[in-house]
């Protein structure tokens, strides 16, 4: 292709332009570059929610409601009269010589980049109870001494209503009876 | 004879003393002529910024940001935090300083433009403080200043999809770069 003169003098014109901008420092550029590196790996969180009827007997709620690490407080039982301090909590008698207390909660169970289908689901007591005192979830009697399953496929992201249950005989001396109550869920 | 011969040595000795003072004036001058062009110029570095991830080759302009393992329930690395979580997406991030460093220059203040060097990989995307990524170079910030360090957000949005279905892959190394421009305003 050949130029002609008034191509060609303008082709010098923008090229001096090029230069006067380039002193003058308008044309200034500088480039970096920033690699960033990571591996994503698959995840699962486990937290308790108070239950939509909470505040009802059977639905005491819970401290932290929403994390992985509440607490439940189960107030003041006894035998005679029968009775607990607490509205929220279910009292009864299931046994001539043994009184239930009981409330309930949700455990929510949520997947990330995964594809697991559900999960089962256990727990354990953190330490061995007093004799005659039992502590249950859905009336599965909880050890200190290994994870007793609860669930063998609950489904990611829904709502699974727990119960957690106390029974205590009525020859059990009076005392304060705290536990630690661990829920383990894994993916299937 | 003595007495004759002391005007002589005299004369001699006035003579060579003038000599001397003669030799102690003598200069010579010199002169150089010098040119220098003032060349102006911008250069931009990444700086790591107090915690956040400690950048590699921090203080240049090709740096890395190793984010470690991340996920959407598990510990994350030092100086990666996750602001957000869920329901489809988590998101993990950190942040680091550029210095646009000019001399030279009639220019108050930069332009600042990024771009991913390559498509993203799926499940994930990048943003450079509010401004997501792609292989076209955006505008990150129209008014930097010079000679100072420039805060910066770099954040991962990641799919909580499982791999195959839309999220990342899982328990691979994935990189990406990004290309950072500054131009003098």
């Amino acid at each position: 292709m050949r130029l002609n003169r008034g191509s060609i003098a303008r082709l010098i014109v923008i090229a001096l332009c090029c230069v006067f901008y380039t002193i003058l420092g308008q044309c200034q550029t500088s480039t970096g570059q920033l690699s960033i590196s990571l591996t994503v790996q698959s995840s699962i969180s486990l937290v308790f929610q108070n239950n939509p009827s909470v505040g009802t007997n059977g639905f005491c709620a819970l401290t932290n409601s929403g994390t992985n690490n509440v607490t439940l407080d189960l107030g003041t039982a006894a035998f005679t009269p029968a009775s607990d301090n607490l509205a929220c909590v279910a009292y009864s008698h299931i046994s001539a010589n043994t009184y239930q207390v009981s409330s309930a909660f949700d455990v929510v169970v949520t997947k990330a980049n995964t594809s697991s289908p559900n999960y089962r689901l256990a727990a354990e007591i953190s330490t061995a109870p007093p004799a005659s005192v039992v502590w249950l979830i859905n009336n599965v009697t909880l050890t200190n001494t290994a994870f007793t399953q609860l669930d063998g496929s609950d489904n990611y992201s829904q709502a699974i209503t727990k119960t957690l249950q106390v029974q205590v005989g009525n020859a059990v001396p009076a005392q304060a009876m705290a536990e630690t109550v661990t829920f383990l869920a894994t993916a299937n | 004879m003595l007495n004759r011969l002391y005007p002589i040595r005299t004369l001699a000795l006035i003579a060579t003393m003038l000599w001397g003072a003669a030799l102690v004036a003598q200069t010579a001058t010199g002169t150089i002529n010098t040119t220098l062009v003032n060349k102006s110029g911008i250069s931009l570095i990444f700086v790591t910024a107090p915690g956040n991830v400690n950048l590699g080759n921090s203080g240049t302009s090709a740096a890395s940001a190793n984010f470690g393992i991340i996920s959407a329930f598990g510990t994350l690395s030092a100086g990666v935090t996750r602001p957000s979580v869920g329901p489809t997406t988590f998101t993990v991030q950190t942040s680091f300083d550029i210095d646009v460093i000019e001399g030279g220059l009639t220019s108050a203040s930069y332009t600042l433009t990024a771009n991913l060097a390559a498509a993203a990989p799926t499940g994930i995307s990048y943003k450079v403080d509010t401004v997501s990524l792609t292989t076209a170079a955006q505008t990150i910030q129209t008014n930097g200043t010079y000679n100072t360090d420039v805060l910066h957000n770099l954040g991962l949005i990641v799919s909580m999809s499982p791999p195959g279905a839309g999220g990342p892959a899982v328990g691979f190394p994935i990189t990406a770069t990004i290309n950072f421009t500054a131009t003098a305003n």
